[in-house]
């Protein structure tokens, strides 16, 4: 009940707007998630009070971009700067969405949402006024690469949010950052609609500071003949949940995942997917990957829901876990629910520590254990960094994981 | 192409053990309370510490909640419309077969259960038991001579009460879960084995539970203990009548493994499962759990389940010993309306220790077959390993089947590995066997025995030939 009236005393009732009150009310019969329900039972209580705790923000202090934009092709966004764009060129287009569509659809997606599976959606668009809400109509070919940043300020809650309607026929490379400050936590959510023959290269990067935390929720709504790849990568955060729901609503889309958490520390970094193919012949390859060190715990839960319509569908999920210390600890569940017959799906998953074969090899050639666990280590890394588009090398991220402190 | 319908013809077979034995039973009123408990145990003459276990496992249980998180779909269970105990009258005592009614001879042999003295050949011990009390055992004075204690649970109360105070319980507590604790307070009667030091038990033993009266629900409760150095092969069958009401049956299993002990569990479960509409049937809610506490210990379950309404079971290993073993092998067939939430938990506590999981479900008609398991490696289980495999087949586009492993991890040496599958009866296959001149129905019954096949290799000789008559059963019937 706390984060209610924290929010509800945080600004007078006639400012609220619309999607804010339907969520408050929808909050109020469950304030907070059920902490036995699947999706919530292995979060860590403490932390996520922490995760709360924090005074709900809507100002934005002045923001830095960690990297200075070297390329002029690259379009970057930063939500909740007064962010505007319209750019109509001669190929491609990316406008806005005005308010009333952005409400329209939005109140769609409230109405089919589950109190408990969708509880981060609800409690963002309840935190979130329309200036920290991004929407962006997107079509045409040859658009240049997008980077949308999202930032928490210290010692505050701060909520963002992204729309992305993508036209028939048009495909985008999108890089999408979420940095947590020092102290701060971070409610972000992302809905992403593709149309018939979309494609999108789509890649989030979420590291935080000292004790910073992070709700992060994408919903990807895919019709027929579109593609949805996604690279992703969380790291550095005291609390951190990354839930994907992704619906094929038609079938005959492609679906491809690949993602990683790395935890340190006594952090806990959780990913939960949701795959939904509601129509023949969907396609998922999915891979994800978890690092455990120190005392931390890392969580992959992944469900694939194949109904009866959904024939031919061909899907796949491996998770992959590295633990690294005695008292770290991983949990995975990649889940099945097939009812469809003519199918063909299977996951996987294993969890160990490095190949200690592989490391006698390295040193056997003169190369230090320590060398030896990173250079292993990078190539774990690489398959899951290689899949995140638009200026990575940039970003620097492998470098960023091996020397994380 | 596979004509679907013919697919489902060939998953049809009428039940065939639904007859009901006309015997003469002795039952007490319907209803659960603390009187009721108290008349068992008065029926079975038991000794205070056991009443003491059973009114202790009533008082949890009136405060436990029935569980839902399978997401079964049953009514609501009337726990105080179920005769807690029926037995069917006979003589006091029994020192031999002969004095057994033959009707209920009759009975075991038309499900095939060798009790009379001719059948004796077979070498396999048998322990019936039928409703609430067990009928007879056999083989015992062979047994008697290695040491091997064979009996209902009731005559091992009376007559060997400190292994039964000793270990009752221990494996799966009274408070365990909703079903245990109810099966804590009301069980009826159940199997009693305890295999002495160095001892290899010269026959397989044998359980049969057999549900007669269609208001009774089964409680009976297995207890096994393998000293050291010992080993020991038990199977399980089971089957019920037809009757359009559903009918609970909730077991306890507890096996314990000491220093390089064997525990081979075998089960082929072929309760009543319902009418095609799914009315009547038996819902088998049962918990089964092994510990291997001793170091290279090993349990093994291997499981075919046909029967049941609905199946609600995760035979378990409790991996304490240094390298000690658990094994899991299951099958699970499921037709029409019937739902299976089977699967295993291996619990790695001590060091070195090994699993292996191996299931296969088969869904027709409108049924529900899930997995669910749990692996998890403790803080102490370093150089332990696990190895998991569920393949699921779908036959028919109304059947579901699910997967549901928690793998949870807290060790850094230890090797996790978990692998599913689903897919349907090829068509290519079918289409090969077909152009060799086999049947169509012969063609599926091959496909699916050999799904089947890594299961099966891990029953005992006369298990894995009933097994595969079963399945075989299961899938015969009119080609359309």
């Amino acid at each position: 009940m706390k984060i209610i009236e924290k929010i509800k005393t945080n600004k007078s009732i006639d400012n609220q707007t619309e999607i804010q009150k339907i969520c408050l009310d929808k909050l109020q019969s469950s304030p907070l998630p059920n902490p036995k329900s699947e999706q919530w039972r292995l979060s860590n209580n403490s932390k996520f009070s922490d995760f709360l705790d924090y005074s709900v923000n809507e100002i934005d202090p002045k923001f830095d971009i960690p990297f200075p934009n070297s390329s002029q092709s690259t379009i970057r966004l930063v939500i909740g700067d007064n962010c505007q764009i319209n750019l109509i060129e001669k190929n491609y287009s990316i406008k806005q969405i005005s308010e009333h569509t952005l409400v329209k659809y939005i109140k769609e997606q409230i109405s089919c949402f589950d109190q408990n599976e969708n509880w981060s959606d609800l409690l963002n668009l309840a935190l979130n006024c329309t200036k920290n809400t991004l929407g962006l109509k997107i079509s045409g070919s040859e658009i240049p690469p997008i980077e949308i940043f999202s930032h928490a300020s210290s010692n505050s809650l701060n909520a963002k949010t992204l729309v992305i309607f993508l036209e028939k026929n048009c495909d985008i490379d999108l890089l999408q950052v979420n940095l947590g400050k020092d102290n701060s936590s971070l409610s972000q959510s992302t809905f992403f609609c593709l149309e018939e023959n979309s494609s999108v290269n789509h890649g989030v990067v979420s590291y935080g500071e000292n004790k910073s935390n992070l709700l992060n929720s994408l919903n990807v709504i895919q019709q027929k003949n579109s593609e949805y790849n996604l690279g992703s990568l969380h790291f550095k955060f005291n609390y951190a949940r990354f839930e994907i729901r992704i619906k094929q609503s038609e079938g005959n889309a492609k679906t491809n995942i690949k993602g990683m958490q790395k935890t340190k520390k006594d952090e806990q970094i959780s990913t939960y997917t949701k795959i939904d193919f509601h129509g023949p012949n969907g396609f998922l390859d999915q891979i994800n990957k978890s690092l455990a060190d120190d005392k931390s715990h890392a969580i992959f839960e992944g469900s694939i829901i194949v109904p009866k319509i959904a024939q031919k569908t061909d899907a796949s999920q491996l998770s992959r876990n590295l633990l690294l210390s005695n008292l770290a600890q991983i949990d995975t569940k990649p889940q099945l629910e097939i009812i469809a017959d003519d199918v063909k799906c299977k996951h996987g998953a294993t969890i160990s520590q490095l190949n200690e074969e592989e490391l006698f090899y390295m040193r056997t050639r003169g190369i230090t254990l320590t060398e030896a666990s990173k250079l292993q280590l990078s190539s774990y890394f690489q398959e899951i960094i290689s899949f995140i588009p638009v200026s990575k090398d940039r970003w620097d991220l492998l470098d960023k994981l091996l020397n994380e402190n | 192409m596979v004509n679907e319908n013919s697919v489902k013809d060939v998953v049809k077979e009428p039940y065939k053990y639904g007859f009901v034995t006309d015997i003469e039973t002795e039952k007490i009123a319907k209803g659960l309370n603390e009187d009721v408990i108290r008349l068992i145990s008065q029926k079975k003459d038991e000794p205070k510490y056991l009443l003491d276990f059973r009114l202790k496992a009533f008082k949890k249980w009136q405060k436990m909640k029935e569980p839902d998180w399978a997401g079964l779909g049953y009514e609501q269970i009337d726990y105080q419309d179920i005769i807690y105990y029926s037995a069917p009258k006979q003589k006091e005592k029994i020192s031999s077969l002969d004095e057994v009614d033959p009707k209920l001879l009759e009975t075991f042999d038309k499900l095939g259960i060798p009790l009379t003295e001719q059948k004796k050949l077979t070498n396999v011990a048998v322990d019936a038991v039928f409703d609430s009390v067990s009928i007879a055992t056999t083989f015992r004075e062979e047994l008697a001579e290695h040491g091997v204690i064979f009996c209902s649970i009731s005559e091992a109360v009376k007559n060997h009460s400190d292994l039964i105070e000793k270990y009752l319980g221990t494996v799966v507590p009274a408070s365990d879960n909703y079903f245990a604790a109810l099966n804590s307070a009301v069980f009826s009667d159940g199997s009693f084995v305890y295999i002495p030091k160095g001892v290899t038990c010269p026959m397989d033993l044998s359980s049969y539970f057999r549900i007669n009266s269609g208001d009774s629900g089964q409680f009976e409760r297995t207890l096994i203990i393998a000293e050291e150095s010992s080993s020991v092969s038990y199977l399980e069958g089971c089957t019920a009548p037809m009757f359009d009401t559903n009918t609970l049956h909730a077991a306890v299993v507890e096996l314990i493994a000491l220093d390089d002990a064997s525990i081979k569990y075998s089960t082929v479960q072929n309760w009543y499962a319902g009418d095609e509409e799914g009315i009547g049937g038996i819902f088998n809610f049962v918990t089964k759990r092994g510990k291997c506490l001793g170091k290279r210990s090993k349990i093994s379950w291997s499981q075919v389940e046909t029967g049941s309404a609905i199946t609600w079971k995760y035979p378990s290993c409790l991996l304490l010993g240094e390298e000690s073993v658990g094994e899991f092998y299951s099958v699970a067939l499921t037709n029409n309306r019937q739902q299976a939430d089977t699967g295993t938990k291996m619990i790695h506590i001590g060091p070195k220790t090994k699993s292996t999981i191996v299931s296969k479900g088969i869904s027709a008609g409108n049924s529900i077959n899930s997995y669910r398991g749990l692996v998890r490696m403790g803080t102490k289980a370093k150089g332990s390993r696990n190895y998991s495999q569920c393949d699921s087949m779908l036959i028919g586009d109304q059947a579901s089947a699910n997967t549901f492993p928690y793998i949870k991890s807290q060790q850094p040496n230890s090797e996790i590995e978990h692998e599913a599958s689903t897919c349907r009866i090829s068509e290519d296959q079918l289409f090969y066997l077909q152009s060799r001149g086999i049947e169509f129905e012969e063609a599926v019954s091959m496909m699916v025995s050999g799904f089947c096949r890594d299961v099966f290799n891990q029953l005992p000789m006369e298990f894995a030939a009933e097994a595969d008559k079963l399945l075989a059963l299961k899938l015969e019937g009119s080609v359309g």
